[in-house]
């Protein structure tokens, strides 16, 4: 083992497996309890974060995953493929099917807990959006003029979104008869996010830059300087900032004080060329993780500038990075099928 | 773009053609005759294949405008996203086939290949290959502009039925399509029959092979076709100077981007050895250095255009104009 990587938290406090395919995304349950990896192989590996040492492997679609979620419930998983499936997995590792949509893939898939067993769970395909309940049960499907390109519930569970050609479309889950709120905005848009105060929502597009509208008067926000597309956007907890991948640095725009309109933001962990690929907020500290195309991860302290290395740059490009809702473990993936889960809770 | 290590990257070859010119046929004889190797097959939702293949991606072709003003600086959404999720499954096929509609126009296929970095890091475009109906074409170049487009992009002309055709017939539609494209390759056949290397692996848009000329290639206009597309080609012996070709063709290219489809060319700058060979699919271009002359090889700069208004004597000015003073 290399001097370096015991500076690395990954060397000090990681678990890590060689998963040998493309890690599309990493999720943790909403207890905390374990983590999940889905791969371009159709497989989803599963680590109990009190049994590390244990992997799970479990072949769930017929082709690549392309999407993952935790489920709405306290445990479990949601899963979508380019096989068309949009499939659970749930306890003792049992994977079962939500939908199956043939020929089409199943693009992106969210989850929100709701109240008392009301949570829902949405996926998309082509230009649609499909609402589940917590049980499966579908609810509606919701048409957009293009294909949708990235998919949202608001904080509260009480709206879901998708950006695609042309902008973004909001649509409220309740509603008895289904009107969308259009934020509209010439180009394509390929990521979504909606700030956790429910009143503005931001998007990536195909030129390098971002957008952005204030729901209350639908006043348009550009947000733009990045040498490349932005995959990812994360908005820190109390939407304070908003964490983005696409420049050599973490990128981050200060939504208070009137911003982002007319503020810079601040760069975080960079200058030295190598593109930021993922970023992940912390959900309760003002910290963010980021992943970047040489595999380098990192930890970066948004009030202080401080960076804490987690993982040096060795095993490819990041393609996946989340944090467990408690915010005591870090799990990320990279394209070449490393795999690590980062224990940061207190010793 | 020559810096790329071109072997890692994913071959895409684009079948175009007119329903019923046995593009379909085509590409179930590609499927089934490659054996040992995987393709991923792109088509729209009312395409169908005929044979059983793994990997079928099922694409509403969404094409849009990129966000800098210029009507024919489109791309293909659909295949921005689905390339970049193919990629997830990297190593488990060989290339990607995309089948476009029938009516496509190729330009925002073959754009998405030049445009997106994301997709640029991943694959290569290949080849465009179009299908052709012997029988049906003539009226097809009457009716419509995109059968000439597809003819103007092609690479490698595949020009089947040729059985529902006399011999006169053939030649006057091969002629047709020469006049339109002089430096595709054309194949005649029957029921789309032909060895698959001859569609697969050309390496078309690869900078180091952008004046690969077809065998039979024709040096002057022999016969009379009055078409809509055309291709004119010059040459220069003198040396080029590389600050006015690049001042001449980027204003050419934002002038006339609409009706130039295809421009490809090998230049000779003054006071380097080195090749430099440049094309563009309307106004996205490329260009790189790509290896010294021969010893002893004549230093011939030449440029070719297929397109719409070619006024042939302005633009042999315009490529004589850049020779070094």
């Amino acid at each position: 083992m290399s001097e370096t990587v015991a500076q690395f938290l990954l060397g000090t406090r990681g678990t890590q497996r060689d998963l040998d395919a493309f890690v599309v995304a990493t999720r943790f349950d909403r207890a905390g309890a374990t983590v999940s990896f889905a791969l371009g192989d159709g497989s989803v590996h599963l680590v109990a974060l009190a049994d590390k040492a244990n992997w799970r492997k479990l072949d769930v679609h017929d082709g690549a995953a392309l999407a993952l979620a935790p489920d709405a419930t306290q445990t479990g998983f949601i899963s979508a493929g380019d096989d068309g499936k949009l499939r659970r997995i749930g306890e003792h590792d049992t994977v079962t099917g939500i939908a199956d949509f043939r020929s089409k893939w199943v693009e992106h898939a969210a989850s929100h807990p709701g109240d008392k067993g009301k949570g829902l769970i949405a996926c998309s395909v082509g230009k649609f959006i499909h609402v589940f309940d917590q049980a499966g049960e579908k609810l509606k499907e919701l048409p957009h003029p293009s294909a949708v390109t990235g998919l949202t519930f608001d904080a509260k569970g009480k709206r879901v979104a998708a950006s695609h050609y042309n902008g973004a479309t909001l649509w409220f889950v309740a509603a008895k008869t289904d009107s969308p709120r259009k934020l509209e905005w010439k180009g394509s848009h390929t990521a979504i996010a909606i700030h956790p105060d429910g009143d503005a929502v931001v998007t990536a597009m195909q030129e390098n830059a971002l957008h952005g509208w204030r729901l209350s008067d639908g006043q348009h926000m550009r947000m733009s300087g990045y040498p490349a597309k932005t995959q990812a956007l994360s908005f820190t907890r109390n939407g304070k900032w908003l964490a983005t991948s696409g420049a050599d640095a973490m990128v981050l725009w200060p939504f208070f004080g009137g911003g982002p309109m007319g503020k810079a933001p601040i760069e975080l962990a960079g200058g030295d060329g190598i593109i930021c690929t993922q970023v992940a907020a912390h959900p309760q500290q003002e910290m963010v993780a980021g992943g970047f195309t040489d595999g380098l991860v990192v930890l970066a302290e948004v009030n202080t500038s401080r960076i804490l290395p987690v993982a040096p740059p060795e095993h490819g490009t990041i393609s996946a990075l989340a944090w467990s809702h408690d915010g005591t473990h870090l799990a990320f993936g990279t394209e070449q099928g490393f795999a690590a889960i980062i224990d940061l809770s207190k010793r | 773009m020559a810096d790329t290590d071109t072997e890692a990257l994913v071959p895409v070859t684009v079948l175009t053609g007119y329903l019923g010119a046995g593009k379909t046929t085509l590409l179930n004889r590609i499927l089934t005759e490659q054996h040992g190797r995987k393709y991923a097959v792109v088509i729209n939702e009312f395409g169908e294949l005929g044979v059983d293949n793994d990997l079928v991606v099922d694409t509403d072709e969404e094409v849009f405008e990129m966000n800098n003003g210029c009507i024919c600086c489109t791309v293909r959404g659909d295949l921005i996203r689905i390339v970049g999720g193919l990629m997830k499954r990297r190593g488990r096929f060989d290339g990607i086939i995309i089948e476009t509609t029938g009516l496509a126009n190729p330009a925002p296929v073959a754009q998405t290949f030049f445009v997106d970095e994301g997709v640029r890091a991943k694959a290569r475009l290949d080849a465009i290959v179009t299908v052709v109906d012997a029988k049906h074409l003539p009226q097809r170049l009457e009716d419509s502009h995109e059968a000439a487009d597809q003819i103007a992009f092609a690479v490698v002309i595949v020009l089947n039925k040729t059985d529902l055709v006399t011999p006169e017939e053939l030649a006057d539609v091969e002629g047709k399509i020469r006049a339109i494209n002089r430096f595709a390759v054309i194949h005649r056949t029957e029921r789309a029959a032909l060895p698959i290397e001859q569609v697969l692996n050309q390496g078309a848009f690869d900078l180091n092979r952008v004046l690969q000329i077809a065998p039979d290639f024709l040096t002057d206009d022999e016969h009379e076709h009055n078409e809509d597309v055309t291709s004119v080609s010059f040459e220069v012996e003198q040396p080029i100077d590389p600050e006015k070709f690049n001042a001449w063709i980027g204003a050419l290219l934002q002038e006339q981007g609409p009706d130039l489809l295809r421009t490809k060319g090998i230049l000779s700058y003054a006071g380097d050895d080195r090749r430099f060979a440049f094309q563009a699919v309307h106004m996205i271009a490329d260009g790189d250095f790509i290896g010294p002359w021969k010893a002893g090889e004549p230093r011939v700069s030449r440029i070719v255009f297929i397109g719409r208004n070619l006024n042939r004597p302005r633009l042999r000015r315009g490529f004589e104009g850049c020779v070094v003073d």
